[in-house]
């Protein structure tokens, strides 16, 4: 693929291998949408990952990161601060959409010929002009924002149609998050979503915070996969530094990600029984998602947030003393899985629910980049352990799980499996864990440079890119959550089917809006 | 005069008004507790020994908080309505024997049978003109799925009613029961199939999963309770709790033979009310455990259900019973 | 018949969980309270899908502009006696994302808080010992002896007293709504 860009643009491009993924190709601003249309051309399985924008002073760099079927590239292009415009890349690429709207809310650029532009992630009131990632807006400036009242909302123009507000305080959503459902008598015609409530300015505050802060505070963009925001940090952090950690503190790391991915798909097993109205399940789910918080605090102190990840290594060492306590734990677990199993395949009125619902095809799927069990439930093989392992993963046998029939069953038919692969895989590291140390010393200071990393949380591929600029403090972090990349996914599976199974498909996707909004 | 003291003590004490409160408020423990322990739980423990006084604190508790009337609600209706319905609801289980004898009348009238399941019908309908007069996009739409469903329930429900009745030959519930008591055989031995779909059909009119909808918190946050706050959301959870018991009381009388059953020594009047209460108990079980046990269908499938299945199945075994007397249970003096 | 209501109003305590802007750590664990391990049903407690219906109000989050005004709404559709517990440190105090853009920082900015769980998130047992912690403020004081001429009273340091004068204070408040 680099072979081919570079045959095709010659002196247009510049290309660096090894850097921000297997390569970063410079562009002049608007011959990225003719790169990009050559990737699409060459490989049907390319999308987008994430849009990174970010203050370089003068300009304001527009960083596409790509994903193709075999590698992963970056290409940097950069605008004018006085006149920031661009193009849009939603009309070859649907799923970009979203991450446009992003940049354009926090850094000012505008893409031209967006099809829905607008504020996205900023509430309606905001301040013109004012843009919250840009390095001469400073926190304390912007603090005196009025609250915003109630958002007006546009009615449909067909009078028969219906709108419907779904949130932000609902029963059924943990979150706050609006959605403006329009209806033709029980059928759905269009879903359109109002994120933001949970913006809590996370990447503006990373940086003005250390980077050791900054990995408590990457933690906390999200209580359910906490470990993972806090790996994918730390993970960018240390290509920056250039370090490798020693094999136990990979193999300790590896151990922390998998109990956090199992503790989330119990929670999202049972989350989905009590949008059916199917508490029983719910609460067997959540009892048998007990010991799992115990033994994350009997590894890490604590029952949510592990903190186990850190710069250099892990916090902690994993005693010899608490192995045969996570073994009779995983084992009882396992055991328990064939009851579920059953269910999943036999429940009646379960089947009634989950089945033929809010069904993503494969090409769907792909277009719009989605991610994660949500992916892999649709046939589309995706899933960064596999793909391009990180940490200890390389030397770890597990299935990848995949279900082509992209209905919600076959969604949490995937996470289900997963949490058996999840058992195989900690059981796996605890047998084989390698002896040395778990952590290395390493300065306050990281020397300037940028660095993506990429790992595979409990809801899809989760992405950082941090930059450093040779201070204590990182110049920019930038977090691609899963959920951003499945919401869209969502918004077309709905149409055509009756707003009775909206709350069925909504928790198929596992959706996360702290992880979403940050 | 006695018979008139006689008469006002069975309506307001035993085993009328107070005797029927008390025995609400116990169903309602006894559900909560059962589907706490089916789910691996405890239940309430905490408000008297093992949790027994929870529903009459909930209730006392609804009745000290503000009185609030939304400014766009349809007054009149909103306010009353929760309590017209308590009432009709009492009024229905006025009519079922319990210790022998019903409260108001002692063997009730030809017909009573088809007038109870009318104000069961009324109270519906009353419970959907709540929900309609609170003006809350919420309330109505859980309103009209209330609707939806009863109404559509209610024809399966009268004919499925009238299984029993043919076979005893009589429409007067008192007489029903009597029935079964004096021919040996309770009509769910003669007739089980009329009571597994008598059984379903409850579910249904009783909102309950898997026919949930109407209180299903994912789509609807309350429902057509929505609105409703401090002794009139008393009043409706309470009409909810007599609705389970008068659903589980005409199981009790056209199945299970009422309240008859052996009476050791003593008072009748006694045996018959424990009797009663026992074969309430059991009924009151077997509905909650399929509740626990069943996720919630969704609306399109509960009507669906409803006109494609349960209606066939009840005119079905209307047929099949009417044959099977006739030709069979006659001939052999059953 | 104070003594029927105050028992009434706490053995029968109906919950409407929200969340202002939360990472989800808080919420879970408030979810966890429902399931077998903690079974909060033992003490009557019953989450509840609308502010009309529910006695306590749990927020968590570090409450983000867009919710701030929500948050009141839904505050003040709930009928009195009501309470509110901020749950978690970004509740208290807006926790670790206290002076970002677009947090407003804390739920006693916005509404009153009757009782503050720290933790980050506090564990389900935290959180019910709030819970109960509140209820039981709820009982009325017991009569203080008055003091004899010669004796002068001690100054009282104890968490006892600053927890009954909560409650005098929660019962005065209750008085004056009944009226």
């Amino acid at each position: 693929m680099i072979g081919l860009i570079k045959s095709t643009f010659g002196d247009k491009v510049q290309i660096q291998l090894g850097q921000l993924g297997a390569a970063a190709i410079t562009v002049n601003n608007g011959l990225h949408r003719d790169v990009l249309k050559t990737m699409l051309a060459a490989d049907g399985k390319t999308g987008i990952t994430a849009i990174t924008g970010l203050d370089l002073g003068a300009t304001i760099g527009v960083y596409y990161h790509i994903h193709t079927s075999d590698v992963f590239v970056t290409i940097k292009t950069e605008v004018r601060k006085e006149n920031p415009k661009t193009q849009t890349i939603v009309d070859l690429h649907p799923g970009a959409a979203f991450h446009e709207l992003e940049v354009a809310d926090l850094l000012g650029v505008v893409f031209e010929g967006h099809p829905t532009p607008g504020h996205f992630v900023l509430s309606e009131n905001w301040p013109q002009g004012v843009y919250p990632l840009r390095k001469d807006v400073k926190v304390n400036e912007i603090k005196n924002v009025p609250t915003p009242a109630s958002e007006t909302i546009k009615l449909p123009e067909n009078e028969r149609l219906v709108k419907i507000i779904i949130g932000p305080q609902h029963p059924a959503l943990l979150e706050p998050e609006k959605f403006a459902v329009t209806v033709d008598g029980e059928t759905v015609t269009k879903v359109e979503p109002r994120i933001g409530y949970v913006h809590r300015g996370i990447e503006k505050a990373s940086e003005s915070r250390g980077y050791l802060q900054d990995v408590y505070l990457m933690e906390r963009i999200c209580g359910i996969c906490n470990s993972c925001h806090a790996y994918g940090f730390v993970g960018a952090v240390e290509k920056i530094l250039k370090t490798q950690v020693p094999p136990r503190a990979e193999y300790l790391r590896v151990i922390a990600l998998e109990l956090n991915r199992l503790h989330s798909h119990l929670l999202t097993l049972g989350h989905a029984g009590l949008e059916i109205g199917y508490e029983t399940l719910f609460q067997y789910f959540w009892r048998d998602r007990e010991p799992i918080m115990d033994l994350i605090e009997l590894t890490s102190g604590n029952r949510v947030y592990s903190s186990l990840i850190t710069i250099g290594g892990v916090r902690r060492d994993l005693k010899n003393t608490d192995i045969p306590k996570i073994k009779t734990t995983l084992k009882e677990l396992r055991a328990k899985l064939p009851f579920y199993r059953q269910i999943y395949e036999n429940e009646p009125t379960l089947k009634l629910r989950m089945k033929n619902v809010g069904v993503l095809s494969k090409q769907d799927a792909i277009n719009l980049s989605v991610v994660g069990p949500v992916a892999r439930g649709s046939g589309y093989d995706v899933d960064v352990r596999k793909d391009e392992p990180y940490s200890a993963y390389g030397e770890i046998p597990f299935k990848e799980i995949v279900y082509t029939t992209g209905d919600t069953w076959a969604r949490m038919n995937v996470r289900l499996d997963e949490v058996e692969e999840s058992i195989n895989i900690i059981e796996y590291a605890v047998d084989h864990i390698p002896s040395g140390p778990f952590r290395l010393e390493l300065p306050r200071s990281v020397p300037a440079g940028e660095a993506v990393h990429r790992l595979e949380a409990p809801r899809g591929e989760l992405f950082y890119y941090v930059r450093s600029n040779g201070t204590d403090m990182p110049d920019r972090v930038k977090v691609r959550t899963p959920t951003f990349a499945n919401i869209p996914s969502f918004l077309k599976t709905a149409i055509g089917e009756s707003i009775a199974d909206i709350p069925a498909n909504f928790v198929s996707l596992d959706p996360c809006f702290s992880c979403t909004d940050r | 005069m006695i018979d008139f003291l006689m008469l006002t003590f069975r309506i307001l004490i035993f085993p009328g008004f107070a005797f029927l409160l008390l025995l609400t408020l116990f169903c309602d423990w006894m559900e909560r507790k059962i589907e706490a322990r089916l789910q691996n739980r405890v239940g309430p423990m905490v408000a008297g020994p093992g949790g027994i006084l929870q529903p009459l604190a909930d209730f006392i508790k609804l009745l000290t908080k503000e009185d609030i009337t939304p400014r766009a609600a349809k007054k009149t209706i909103f306010k009353f309505a929760p309590l017209v319905a308590f009432t009709i609801m009492i009024f229905a289980l006025c009519f079922i024997p319990i210790d022998g004898a019903s409260v108001l009348s002692a063997n009730g009238f030809s017909g009573d049978l088809i007038i109870i399941l009318s104000f069961a019908t009324i109270t519906s309908f009353l419970l959907f003109l709540a929900g309609w007069a609170s003006c809350n996009p919420y309330g109505t739409i859980g309103s009209a799925r209330v609707l939806t469903q009863f109404l559509g329930y209610d024809i399966p429900l009268f004919l499925i009613a009238l299984t029993p009745a043919f076979i005893a030959g009589s429409l007067q519930i008192a007489n029903i029961a009597l029935f079964q008591s004096t021919h040996l055989w309770p009509f769910i031995i003669l007739a089980p199939w009329a009571f597994v779909l008598f059984i379903i059909t409850m579910q249904a009119e009783l909102e309950k999963d898997p026919f949930d909808v109407p209180h299903s918190e994912s789509e609807l946050v309350g429902g057509l309770e929505t609105e409703f706050t401090g002794a009139k959301l008393a009043f409706l959870h309470l009409t909810r709790d007599v609705q389970v018991v008068f659903g589980s009381a005409l199981v009790v009388e056209l199945f299970l033979g009422g309240p008859y059953g052996p009476v050791f020594f003593g008072a009748s009047w006694f045996w018959f009310t424990l009797w009663f209460v026992l074969k309430l108990l059991v009924v009151v079980t077997i509905s909650e455990y399929i509740t626990v046990v069943f996720a919630r269908f969704r609306i399109d499938q509960v009507l669906s259900g409803n006109w494609r299945i349960l209606l066939p199945a009840a005119l079905l075994s209307l047929m099949f019973t009417v044959a099977l007397v006739t030709w069979v249970y006659h001939p052999l003096g059953v | 018949m104070t003594d029927t209501k105050t028992w009434a109003r706490i053995k029968s305590p109906w919950v409407l969980h929200f969340n202002s802007g939360a990472c989800n750590g808080c919420d879970i664990e408030i979810v966890a309270l429902l399931t077998p391990k903690y079974d909060v049903e033992r003490f009557g407690v019953k989450l509840e899908p609308s502010p009309r219906h529910a006695d306590v109000l749990l927020v968590t989050g570090c409450v983000t502009q867009q919710c701030a005004e929500r948050l009141k709404a839904i505050y003040d559709q709930m009928p009195q006696p009501k309470f509110v517990v901020a749950i978690g440190a970004c509740a208290c105090s807006g926790g670790v994302f206290e002076g970002n853009y677009n947090v407003v920082g804390g739920v006693d900015k916005v509404i009153p808080v009757t009782a503050y769980i720290p933790g980050c998130p506090p564990r389900p047992e935290a959180i019910l010992d709030g819970v109960v912690k509140l209820l039981n403020a709820l009982n009325p004081p017991k009569p203080k002896k008055q003091p004899k001429q010669a004796e002068l009273p001690k100054e009282k340091t104890k968490p006892e007293a600053v927890e009954a004068q909560a409650a005098q204070g929660i019962v005065e408040e209750e008085k004056q709504v009944a009226k």
